[in-house]
This record gives C-alpha cells, sequence and structure tokens, in this order.
C-alpha cells in the first residue's frame, strides 16, 4: 500500500531521483559504525519533545499567577497529563545526554574532518540550542527549583563582562526573575529555539544524508589503499536498525517516566529565601561548580568574569574545531585533538559528579 | 572745652536705618503676639532661660501639644499673668500662680477640666471626665492619698507639656508605649523599694521582662495589633489595681470569651485563686503548646496532679493523649496528602477535609479548658474520622499511581516485545541477503 | 577520494527489495510469521502511543484549573440573611446573601488560627467558633482575636436569567 501511495505521489512530482538515491545509499559497516544510531536517536527525541510540547500547550499558561497551576491541571486533572508532562521532563534530560554523547563521539572519531565542516557547524549550533531549550523550559512549571535556579542562572550571565548587565536585563526582562521573565523565557522556548532549532536541523540532515557517513580515519586510510569497503543498505538495513534504536530510546522513556516520575514541586515564592544547595540542572552542573570554585580574584580580574570568558572562549573554540585541525583534515592522525576531547570529556564527568555532591 | 561736632551724614543715615529697624521689629514682635489668640509670655521668658528644668517646659509645649493646639496656654494650668514680662509680675501669686504642682496636687489640676464634663464637651465630646474618680480608687491613687508622693500621677505617664493625644504614636500610652511607660518605675529597682505584695514580698520588677516574652507583646510589637493587650488592659487604665482573687478569668476572658466559659464549668473554677494565670502565667504568657497537657515531666498539670489514681492525672493523661492522637493522625495523613498531590493526583478536596480537621484539634484544645475528658473525646473523635476518610483517598490515590506505573510497564513490555521482533527481522533479510 | 564518494562505489542491488526466498517454504513461513508479529508490535505499541495522546486531547470535566475562580451554586438557592460554605481551590470559602438581596464571596479561613467561619443568622455576621471571633459583612473584624480582616472575593453572576450560577473568582 505503501509503495501504491509513492507511484501516485511519483507520477505527479517527479521522486525518482529521491527513490534512487535512497536506494543507492549504504551506510560503511565497522567496528565504529555503533555511533552512527546517536545522532538518528537525538533527532527522535527531538521530535518526542516536539510532540510533547504542542500537547502541552494545550493547557499550560505562561503567566506567573497560573503557570504553576496550569501545570498542576495538567497532571492531575488532564487524563494522561501526567505521562505527557513526565515523558517531556525526562525527554529533555535524555536529548541533552544523546546529543552530548554524538557531540563527543563526532570529536572523538574525527567526523568534523573536511568536508564535513558545515555539518559540524550546525551540529554545535544544535547542541548549544538545546541546552538553551532546557534552560528556557525548566523555568516554565514555575515552582520552587526552577525559580531559583533561573535565578542563579541569569544571574551568571550578568558576570559576562562588559555586557553582562544588559544581557542579564534581556534574559530576565527586568532587574529580577519575574513574570516578564517567564513570558519571555517562554517565547523562546515555543517560538524561537523551535524555529532556529527546525532550519539547523534540516541543514544538519541535508548535509549528511548528501554527504553520507564518515567514517574513522584508519579505515579512510586503508580503504585509499585499496582495502575494500564493507557496507550496508541505508534501506531497510540502516532505517530497521534505526528504529529499533528509537524504540529502546523510548523503552528507556518509558520505564523512566514510570519508575521515577517528575514531581511537581511547590509554587515559587519571589520573596523567599534561596534554598541551601540550589543547584542547576546535570547538565549545567559542571559549568556552574566550576564558577563556584573560582577564587575571587584572578590576576586582578573578577574570577566570575575570568570564568565566563573562558566558557565563552571554549564555545568559540568548539565551533572552530574544524578549522582548527588541520591533520585531521588531511587525513592524518590528529592525537592533539583526541587528547582535548578526552580531557574534555573527563572534566565534564569529574566536575559534573563533584556538582552533584558538593553540599 | 570740647568742640561738637555734628554727626557726619553717613553716621546720621546709620541711626536712622537703625531706628527704623527697631521700630519695625517691635511693630513686628507686638504683631506676632497679638496673632496668637492668648498672649503667653510664659514661653517667650522660659524659652530663653539656660537651666533646662525651667526652659525644657517651655520648648517642649511650643511643640507638638495637645492642649497648646486646642488652644490652652501656660497659665490655664499654673496660673499667674501670661502678659508681663516682668517675671514677678507674671509668677503673681494673686492672679492664682501655682508653680509647678506638687504630686498630690497634680489630680486636681488635670481635673479641673478633665472631670467637668461640660468643660470637656467642647473640646472632646467622647472623652470620658472621670479618670480622677477612677484614680482615686487605684493603688497609686490610694498610696498618694496616704501621702507617698512616689507613685504615678496623670504627669507621670501623660507626661505635663507636649502631651499628645492617646492615639497619637508617638504619646508614651499609645499601645505600644504603654509597658515601656508602666516600667519607668516597676521595672526600677532603686524606685520601687519599700513597696511590698499584700503577703509582706517585696514588689517584683520583672514584669516587663516577662511581659517581653509574652505572644501578646509579640503580637503588639511585632504582629502590629493593636488590639492585643498591654498593662493597662488587665490592670485598668487609672483605676490600676492588679485583678483579684475570682477575678483574673474574667480579666482574660474579655479577649479568650470561649476559654473562659469552658474553665467557668470546671473543677478548677473553684479551685484555683489565679484562674488562667495559674497555668499560663500573668505576664509572661507564652505560646502554649500541648506539652503543657498531661501527667508526666514537664507537664503543667503534674505540679498539682501525681499518681495513677489521681482523678485529674487520670484526666489529663486521657486528654493529652487524644490531642496526640489526632495530631499524629493529622500529620500522617498530611504527609501521605502531600506526596500524591506532589506526584500528580488532585487532592485539593482532601486539603479541605485535612484543613477541617485541623479546626477539630483547634476546637479540642479549646474544650480542653473543661479539663473533662468527656468533653474532649467527641471532638477528638470527629476529627479523626474526617482523617479516616482523607486516608482512604490517599489510598485511593496511591493505588491510581500504582495502577499507572503498572499501565507503564505493560506499555513498557509491549514496546520491548516490537524491539525483539525487529531485530528478528533485521536478522532475517540480512540472513537472506547472504 | 572522499567518504561522500565512497557511499556509490559498491552499489550492485538495484532496489531496496527483498531477494525471493531460497525456494523452501518453511522459509517463507517464518518470514510471514515474523511480519506478522512485527505488525502486531508495531500496532501495540502504535495504540499505546495513539491512546494516550486522543484521550489527553479531551478536554477534562472541571474545564480550567480551579484556584482562580470556582462555582459557588445557584443564585436562587441562596436566601438573603444566609451564608453556605463551599469550595475554593483546596481552601474553604463562603457566600451571602445579604438582607437586601446583595451577594458577597469570602475567604471562610479565619485569620486568626485558620478555623473555617461560619454565617450566624442572628447577628447578620461571620462567625469563627474555635475563639470567638466575629467579623461583619464586609469582612472586617468586630470582635475576638482575629487579626486581619477576610480576604474578599470577586462575585459575577453567570447564565440564564433566573437560573444564574455564583461565579467567583479572586479579585
Amino acid at each position: 500500500m505503501m509503495k501504491r501511495t509513492l507511484d501516485w505521489v511519483d507520477e505527479r512530482v517527479d521522486l525518482s531521483g529521491l527513490r534512487e538515491f535512497i536506494a543507492h545509499k549504504r551506510v560503511p559497516i565497522h567496528t565504529q559504525e555503533i555511533w552512527y544510531y546517536l545522532g538518528g536517536m537525538t533527532l527522535f527525541l527531538f521530535g518526542v519533545q516536539v510532540v510533547t510540547g504542542i500537547l502541552l500547550l494545550l493547557y499550560y499558561r505562561p503567566s506567573a499567577t497560573e503557570a504553576y497551576e496550569s501545570v498542576q491541571f495538567i497532571v492531575s486533572q488532564v487524563e494522561f497529563g501526567w505521562l505527557i508532562r513526565n515523558m517531556h521532563s525526562w525527554s529533555a534530560n535524555l536529548l541533552v545526554g544523546l546529543a552530548f554523547a554524538h557531540f563527543i563521539s563526532v570529536f572523538l572519531l574525527k567526523s568534523y574532518r573536511k568536508p564535513r565542516e558545515l555539518t559540524w557547524l550546525s551540529g554545535i549550533l544544535l547542541l548549544f540550542l538545546m541546552l538553551g531549550f532546557g534552560f528556557s523550559g525548566y523555568l516554565l512549571p514555575w515552582n520552587e527549583l526552577s525559580f531559583f535556579a533561573t535565578k542563579v542562572g541569569t544571574g551568571i550571565a550578568g558576570s559576562v563582562p562588559l555586557i553582562g548587565k544588559f544581557l542579564l536585563r534581556l534574559l530576565r526582562g527586568g532587574d529580577d526573575v519575574t513574570g516578564a521573565t517567564l513570558s519571555r523565557f517562554y517565547a523562546v522556548h515555543v517560538a524561537m529555539l523551535p524555529a532556529l532549532a527546525t532550519v539547523l536541523v534540516v541543514v544538519h540532515l541535508l548535509l549528511v544524508q548528501r554527504q553520507g557517513m564518515s567514517v574513522p580515519l584508519k579505515l579512510e586510510r586503508r580503504v585509499k589503499e585499496g582495502q575494500p569497503l564493507k557496507e550496508m543498505k541505508f534501506f531497510p538495513n540502516y532505517v530497521l536498525r534505526d528504529v529499533l534504536a528509537w524504540y529502546v530510546v523510548l523503552a528507556v522513556l518509558a520505564a523512566l517516566a514510570a519508575f521515577y516520575p517528575w514531581e511537581l514541586g511547590h509554587k515559587a515564592d519571589p520573596f523567599a529565601p534561596v534554598p541551601a544547595g540550589i543547584r542547576p540542572e546535570w547538565y549545567f552542573l559542571a559549568m556552574f561548580h566550576t564558577l563556584k570554585l573560582l577564587p575571587s580574584h584572578i590576576l586582578g580580574i573578577e574570577g566570575e568574569h575570568v570564568g565566563v570568558i573562558a566558557f565563552g572562549l571554549l564555545g568559540a573554540f568548539l565551533v572552530m574545531v574544524p578549522f582548527l585541525d588541520r591533520r585531521a583534515s588531511r587525513g592524518e592522525r590528529s592525537p592533539i585533538f583526541t587528547a582535548i576531547a578526552i580531557l574534555g570529556l573527563a572534566y565534564l564527568i569529574v566536575f559534573t559528579i563533584i556538582g552533584r555532591y558538593a553540599n | 572745652m570740647r568742640i561738637r561736632k555734628r554727626p557726619g551724614v553717613g553716621v546720621r543715615m546709620v541711626r536712622l536705618l537703625l531706628m527704623a529697624a527697631a521700630v519695625i521689629g517691635g511693630a513686628a514682635a507686638t504683631a506676632r503676639a497679638q496673632a496668637q489668640p492668648r498672649a503667653n509670655a510664659c514661653l517667650t521668658c522660659h524659652g530663653g532661660l539656660a537651666e533646662a528644668r525651667l526652659s525644657a517646659p517651655a520648648t517642649l509645649f511650643s511643640g507638638e501639644d495637645i492642649h497648646r493646639n486646642s488652644g490652652f496656654a501656660c497659665a490655664d494650668c499654673h496660673g499667674g499673668n501670661p502678659e508681663t514680662r516682668d517675671a514677678a509680675m507674671a509668677h503673681d501669686r494673686g492672679r492664682g500662680f501655682r508653680g509647678a504642682p506638687r504630686a498630690s496636687e497634680q489630680i486636681a489640676v488635670c481635673a479641673r477640666c478633665h472631670s467637668d464634663p461640660d468643660l470637656m464637651r467642647r473640646y472632646a465630646p467622647r472623652q470620658r471626665v472621670d479618670q480622677a474618680a477612677e484614680y482615686a480608687t487605684s493603688v497609686h491613687g490610694k498610696q498618694l492619698a496616704s501621702g507617698d508622693s512616689r507613685v504615678a500621677t496623670c504627669a507621670s505617664c501623660h507626661g505635663a507639656h507636649g502631651i499628645r493625644v492617646v492615639r497619637d504614636a508617638k504619646s508614651p500610652v499609645f499601645p505600644t508605649n504603654v509597658a515601656a511607660t508602666c516600667a519607668s518605675c516597676h521595672a526600677n529597682a532603686a524606685h520601687m523599694t519599700g513597696y511590698k505584695l499584700p503577703d509582706g514580698k517585696p514588689l517584683p520588677t520583672q514584669q516587663l521582662a516577662d511581659y517581653q516574652k509574652s505572644v501578646h507583646y509579640a503580637a503588639l510589637t511585632t504582629g502590629g495589633d493593636l488590639s492585643a493587650p498591654t498593662c493597662n488592659d488587665c490592670h485598668g487604665n487609672h483605676g490600676a489595681v492588679p485583678p483579684g482573687v475570682g477575678s483574673v478569668a474574667n480579666v482574660c476572658g474579655t479577649c479568650h470569651a470561649v476559654f473562659a466559659q469552658k474553665f467557668a464549668t470546671s473543677v478548677h473554677a473553684e479551685i484555683f485563686d489565679k484562674g488562667c494565670v495559674e497555668c499560663h502565667s500573668n505576664h509572661a504568657v507564652l505560646k502554649p503548646s500541648d506539652k503543657m497537657l498531661g501527667a508526666g515531666e514537664g507537664t503543667v498539670c503534674a505540679t498539682c496532679h501525681s499518681g495513677a489514681d489521681d482523678k485529674g492525672a487520670i484526666a489529663a493523661t486521657a486528654m493529652r493523649s487524644g490531642l496526640d492522637r489526632l495530631t499524629d493522625a493529622l500529620k500522617k495523613s498530611t504527609d501521605v496528602i502531600d506526596r500524591v498531590g506532589n506526584a500528580g493526583i488532585e487532592v485539593s478536596a482532601e486539603e479541605l477535609k485535612l484543613a477541617d480537621a485541623r479546626n477539630h484539634l483547634t476546637l479540642a484544645r479549646t474544650e480542653m479548658h473543661a479539663f473533662n475528658p468527656a468533653v474532649v473525646e467527641p471532638v477528638i473523635q470527629s476529627g479523626l474520622t474526617i482523617i479516616g476518610d482523607v486516608d482512604n483517598a490517599g489510598q485511593r490515590a496511591g493505588n491510581e499511581l500504582s495502577f499507572r506505573r503498572r499501565g507503564l510497564a505493560l506499555s513498557l513490555a509491549a514496546i520491548l516485545f516490537f524491539v525483539a521482533a525487529l531485530w528478528l527481522k533485521i536478522r532475517q533479510i540480512e540472513k537472506t541477503e547472504r | 577520494m572522499s567518504n561522500a564518494m565512497i557511499g556509490r562505489r559498491n552499489s550492485g542491488d538495484d532496489s531496496g527489495r527483498y531477494p525471493d526466498p531460497a525456494g523452501s517454504s518453511s522459509a517463507f513461513d517464518r518470514r510471514l510469521f515474523l511480519d506478522s508479529i512485527l505488525s502486531i508490535g508495531f500496532v501495540s505499541t502504535a495504540a499505546a502511543i495513539a491512546y494516550p495522546i486522543s484521550r489527553y486531547l479531551v478536554p477534562p470535566a472541571t474545564g480550567e484549573p480551579a484556584t482562580a475562580s470556582a462555582v459557588a451554586g445557584a443564585a436562587s438557592a441562596l436566601k438573603p440573611n444566609s451564608g453556605v460554605l463551599f469550595k475554593f481551590g483546596s481552601r474553604p470559602a463562603i457566600v451571602v446573601k445579604t438582607i437586601d438581596g446583595e451577594i458577597r464571596a469570602f475567604s471562610a479561613v479565619c485569620t486568626h488560627l485558620d478555623c473555617t467561619v461560619q454565617f450566624k443568622t442572628d447577628t447578620s455576621q461571620l462567625w469563627c467558633a474555635c475563639h470567638n471571633g466575629t467579623y461583619d459583612l464586609g469582612g472586617n473584624v468586630v470582635s475576638g482575636p482575629p487579626p486581619r480582616s477576610l480576604e474578599r472575593f470577586v462575585v459575577n453572576l453567570r447564565g440564564e436569567p433566573g437560573q444564574e450560577e455564583i461565579v467567583v473568582s479572586r479579585g
């Protein structure tokens, strides 16, 4: 039946090029091919977020007086509202985790090398967008935890030198975290970021489809020397495997929603004191804890300013990696960047753990 | 012989100007004096005196003072001639001058107007005119009549110059200031030496310190509740006497009516000399807690009641156990409802019921003042019944949560089944390809 | 040679169609069986996804979050000089009709120690049984221990004339 539908469309819109392309597309097989699935899994979770997010939009109210009550309403009154909300919250965390895993695997495998610089660029921007989604979405239930996490997070934005104060006011919609902040974060979360993300995802996917999958450097060299490359058909072999991975992710999501349901918390009280030990979500912990540990002054500049500048430079570095790693672009081994990746990963893991357990 | 020269033009001009200034200044001063309704040369002289004792009254009276605002002047209380600046003529005994009245005379000075209904009606028709009569019945009044000039008189509390109305927050008799005003004598050990209680013990001086620990003080100062009692609310305003035997419960009962009613029906009403004060103290009235009730160590009841066959001890234990049962049940139920509500079940109806159960706890604590378990127990039971309903609802909510978890586990099974089928399919496809 | 070209090098097959079975009917049966359990699996998981979503889309009976407004009953059922308690969110509230027929609503939570107040018909006041606190029909404290007045709510009537219901909401 699928085939008949496709033929019907083909008669009207010439799909032959697309069908040929799909039919001939191949995916390499090698020891590192397992990492190929991470991108698709991330995409799947992004889709889950879009669907559950739109469903939540049906009942959510973005005002300081109604946001918490509307989430409470969704979770307690709307049939299966608890399920949709739980999925959205857990999927958000898994999405950031998988996006990071995808990023790390691409970094370690040097898939960013020529000709895939643009794919890397769009990917890095997408990673930043996902973090932005996480940060903006976290405030929307307007409970104690999210209110204070936002207060602390936007406060750090105020530490950016020169434009810090302006940036803080821009983020908060004022000097403090108020209903204005909620409105702003809502607009960012449901309109601005989705629009940007959609464009970048389309670009990213188109590039991946056009250019095919990258293979590890060693394998690439061997293939150049004449070794045949083992491959599988994209359709149906790789696609079925991808779908399998998606369903595994779905199973993990369902298990998490069942056994670790997301709590409602207490409604935010702007006049209450900051609870002791307030922390951002786990994906910001490493950065947060690093900033906490910095001394108050480094070489005469305020510690927090140095930290923020350093992270800004790190972001810029990450964007520029394909252009900085000359050796990988030439197809040579690039141990320096491997080392950077491993050290970066170690730093993230260690500091996330410390940040989680520091009192 | 010296030739007297005629002064030059410049000097003549200056003298002319000086004379003009003097004339104008004098006219202005006279005009100013005449703008006031009544002449008050007293202020002009006394205001310029170096001795503080003599100048302070003038300074104070020139500031915020209800008598001055109403058009009264120094001579209306002190007598004398207010129109002259000559000290002897101003202080003319023939014109009624009496100087600063002595303690024994002060009441009469104030009462001359304040006990005159016709006069007071012209200025403050709502104000009472029996303060002096009341004062005569007070401890202060009786002491004064017997020659003790160290006791409080009108000026001790209200001031003499710069008197503000009671409603004025800066008045020494504004509700939040009354305790400090009384304490200026009553907390001063040196001042209070020689005074004794009816039983011979010296008059205590820690009332203010005690009062500042009380809930009444907290309500008045931090709570901003001006209806909270301070010294005069229990002891009387001008007829200040500590409430005697048998009248304490009535005094507390003016606000705590329900408790006084219950107490009046109890066995303690006849037995307690000091009524409410026996358990709650007179000045250091602290926030009561359930821990005060019972026959165990640290309870108030144990002061008199002990032993297994003491009827009072048995009653106290019974009532305390009732309150504890209700408190525990309430806490457990609240925890369950909070947890379940947090997990996403609609619990507003249950929260409402729990609020009602909390009401019952409050009511039980009120009923307890009849010191009769038979009156307290029904309230406890009623509260426990409500909590029972809530617990049932909590149980149903817990079941709902388990149901959700089971449903998700089922979906999980379906997904894993599909994953397995997919895996087999992939293997099959690739086997046939090879 | 770039990676992008590698994908095309080994394309030998013509399409994604399955090769013919190797003649054995049991292999065909196995494939049919697998295909059918695959379909069952897919349909059941799809249903497990679609069912909750479709139920979610149906608006619940209560309409919208109840903490902002609540219905306090029919206007005609409330007699003059009477008051009726109702549930507002998770707190008790009281709607009263004065002797002149004006409808007012207040929070029924006494500001002293949170007991629930009631309407006293003989004095036309709101009274708290716990410690004898009394409020007038403006919510102001008349006597007793309550430190603050009762929170006053906004009252509106909604519906056909003669059958209106009282809608109470926060100011």
